[in-house]
């Protein structure tokens, strides 16, 4: 895809360069009216010539083409901008909208200028100029709410025009995709680095229930900044078509849990004694099904407390792993229990037989 | 010698009674002639005598400019009225699909070339108008009462946020006349504005705005590789460009009753309401010579727009290209 786009760009300098055309597609309009009085009409001419040359010479190097240097394409789109006063009337409406938008274009010009592309597309794949601009967005959420609204007000503050709003065909969906995804990302970060302690020894491995605690805790602090739009996200996310995207990032989230976690399992269904293929398979999934449903019903009950630093919603995820945890025990209990139960099954009918005779060989 | 046969060709068939004929003559310059222009096109090199298609005719460039400002020049005052009648009607869905793939947001500012009569940039404001009376309800919900500051602050900003403007652009007089008309009858007037201008060649400063738009626009442009050039130029970081035009049908049966359509009764339509056969003749031969929708995608790619992607209206007559400038 990149590869793609440098074939493109390197085709369409290269045209430029045959065509003769000397419009760079630098992104610096800077006309400060005060440099623009300076200019007069005798040394225009002059000037326009001498820094076409410059710039066909930049141009002779496709790498570094026209807009490598901002301050020489500024003080040509000057001379560019004089002679656009002389011709189009109607260009004096255009230069108030002009100043403002001038400064834009100016910030993300300077930050792409050491990778010398004409645009910075070059060294960014489309995709990930879209997560920076759903990253930009997200501090408009608490404003605009999930919505085009925020995306267009990131995207602006990164010096992009609002319709670039566009290339996001699922809309509001594809902000909170993103969101989650991050917050997924930022959790593997912190099991990988709490893992790694315990490794080297730094620091004490925690029992599951505790593990599993933390961990879910960790990821629902991530929703306090936005917990006021949080349903909304809810509603989206809830979408037919972003159904499987978000079950695919719930389970992702959960598997990455229980893998961090993975090194003490509780057997929650079968001991570890007895435990047989079709039992274990069905563990890794009973563990990922229970989970999940605790993630789910902590994330609801989140959502409606109002008590200080959501102290409600945790002792509520502490009662439900308290569950889980005794659901477990009780369920081996009942196991070694039933055994119990069927070997002095199995003692009464041998006794039985012995009393009445059956068992005797003639 | 090419470019004379046709003429005759059709020059006779207009002496005699157009109905089946016209189909037949149609299709075989059609079938005779695409590859005439382009062998001109290789052979010629001066920049005068370089020739183009208008419609099925082979002429110079600088003729085609001229001849396609006679044609809009003489259709303008039915230009609204024709649409109606040749599309039944269906063209306001097209622009209505343009306006919702656009999805503006208030504050933007558009640029519609071709726009002549100003449909898109009508469609434009009324969109943003409406985005930002339900965005004051949804804030009118979300607060109660408003207190002081805010029914302050609410009387000092409307006038600092940036308020969204239409620039509808044309090389024709005459319909940029026929589009205030419209204008003033509909009473639209704020963040409107009408300037005459030469696609190729756009007087507008870089980076202004924050849509481009040409509606059934850029097929009459001599250069299309130009104006794409240009709308790179005028737009904004980040900003759009799309294309409304017609296009390939794919589908046979369509595509066969789209043509008999065309070159039977449109012309016919134009004559009976317009009085104007020769201009509608010559819009849908200039249909038939538009590149199709995977070559237009290709030319907007290398003009250096990023995200292109089409779609296509009523099974492919009509596709909206949708570029971005990143």
């Amino acid at each position: 895809m990149a590869a793609l786009l440098r074939g493109l760009r390197a085709g369409r300098t290269l045209r430029g360069l045959s065509s003769g055309k000397t419009g760079p597609t630098s992104r610096v309009v800077a006309a400060p009216s005060a440099v623009n009085p300076q200019c007069s009409n005798l040394n225009r001419g002059f000037h326009r010539a001498a820094l076409r040359l410059q710039d066909e010479s930049k141009s002779d190097k496709p790498p570094s083409s026209s807009s490598s240097s901002s301050s020489s394409s500024t003080t040509y789109h000057e001379h560019y901008q004089a002679t656009e006063h002389d011709t189009a009337a109607e260009a004096s409406q255009h230069d108030s909208a002009s100043d403002p938008a001038a400064e834009q274009p100016e910030r993300p010009n300077t930050s792409y200028q050491d990778q010398s592309g004409e645009h910075g597309e070059e060294y960014e794949t489309e995709e990930q100029l879209q997560s920076r601009i759903l990253t930009a967005a997200l501090e408009f959420v608490p404003l605009h709410g999930w919505s085009m609204e925020a995306i267009a007000a990131g995207a602006e503050t990164l010096g992009l025009s609002s319709a670039s709003t566009g290339m996001f065909y699922n809309g509001a969906g594809d902000l909170v995709l993103h969101f989650i995804a991050h917050c997924n990302s930022q959790l593997t970060e912190i099991l990988a680095e709490q893992h790694k302690q315990v490794q080297l020894g730094q620091a004490e491995p925690k029992k599951t229930a505790d593990f599993l605690r933390e961990a879910v805790e960790t990821r629902l602090r991530m929703y306090i900044p936005y917990i006021e739009t949080w349903p909304q996200a809810m509603s989206i996310l809830l979408l037919p078509h972003n159904i499987p995207d978000s079950l695919k990032h719930l389970s992702s989230m959960v598997d990455d849990i229980w893998y961090y976690a993975g090194d003490r399992s509780t057997d929650v269904s079968g001991s570890s004694l007895n435990v047989r293929p079709t039992t274990s398979q069905m563990n890794w999934y009973t563990k990922r099904a229970v989970l999940t449903g605790i993630y789910n019903t902590t994330e609801l009950v989140m959502l409606q407390d109002s008590s200080p630093d959501f102290q409600d919603t945790w002792s509520f995820l502490d009662n439900r792993i308290q569950d889980v945890v005794n659901m477990a025990s009780s369920a081996k209990q009942v196991q070694s229990t039933g055994e119990a139960v069927v070997q002095g099954l199995m003692g009464a009918a041998v006794t039985l037989k012995n009393l009445t005779g059956l068992n005797q060989r003639r | 010698m090419a470019a004379s046969m046709r003429l005759l060709v059709r020059r006779a068939v207009r002496l005699s009674h157009r109905n089946i004929t016209l189909t037949a003559a149609g299709a075989a310059a059609r079938s005779g002639c695409c590859r005439g222009p382009s062998v001109c096109r290789c052979f010629s090199d001066e920049a005068e005598d370089r020739s183009t298609h208008f419609g099925f005719e082979t002429v110079s460039e600088t003729e085609k400019a001229k001849r396609v400002y006679k044609v809009f020049e003489n259709v303008a005052q039915k230009y609204d009225i024709m649409n109606d009648a040749m599309s039944l009607g269906i063209h306001r869905v097209w622009k209505d699909a343009l306006l919702h793939v656009m999805h503006p947001q208030p504050g933007a500012q558009l640029l519609d070339v071709a726009g002549g009569t100003g449909d898109i940039a009508f469609r434009f404001l009324e969109y943003i108008r409406l985005q930002e009376e339900r965005q004051k309800r949804r804030a009118a919900r979300s607060s109660q009462t408003p207190s002081w500051q805010d029914i302050s602050n609410n009387y000092s900003t409307e006038d600092e946020s940036r308020e969204s403007r239409a620039v509808v652009c044309d090389i024709n007089k005459e319909m940029l006349k026929v589009g205030k008309q419209k204008a003033d009858s509909l009473g639209v007037s704020a963040g409107l504005s009408w300037v005459v201008g030469d696609a190729e060649e756009l007087p507008f400063d870089d980076d202004q705005f924050d849509i481009y738009t040409i509606a059934f626009g850029i097929r009459n442009v001599t250069h299309i590789d130009q104006a794409l050039q240009e709308a790179l130029r005028v737009l904004k970081p980040g900003g759009r460009f799309m294309c409304l035009e017609f296009s390939k049908v794919n589908n046979p049966i369509l595509s066969s009753i789209y043509d008999a359509y065309s070159f039977q009764m449109i012309p016919v339509i134009g004559e009976v309401i317009a009085g104007d056969w020769k201009s509608y003749q010559y819009l849908v031969e200039s249909i038939r010579k538009f590149p199709n929708q995977e070559e237009f995608k290709g030319m907007i790619e290398d003009a250096g727009f990023y995200c292109v992607k089409y779609y296509n209206l009523t099974g492919g007559v009509v596709a909206l290209h949708s570029g971005f400038k990143l």
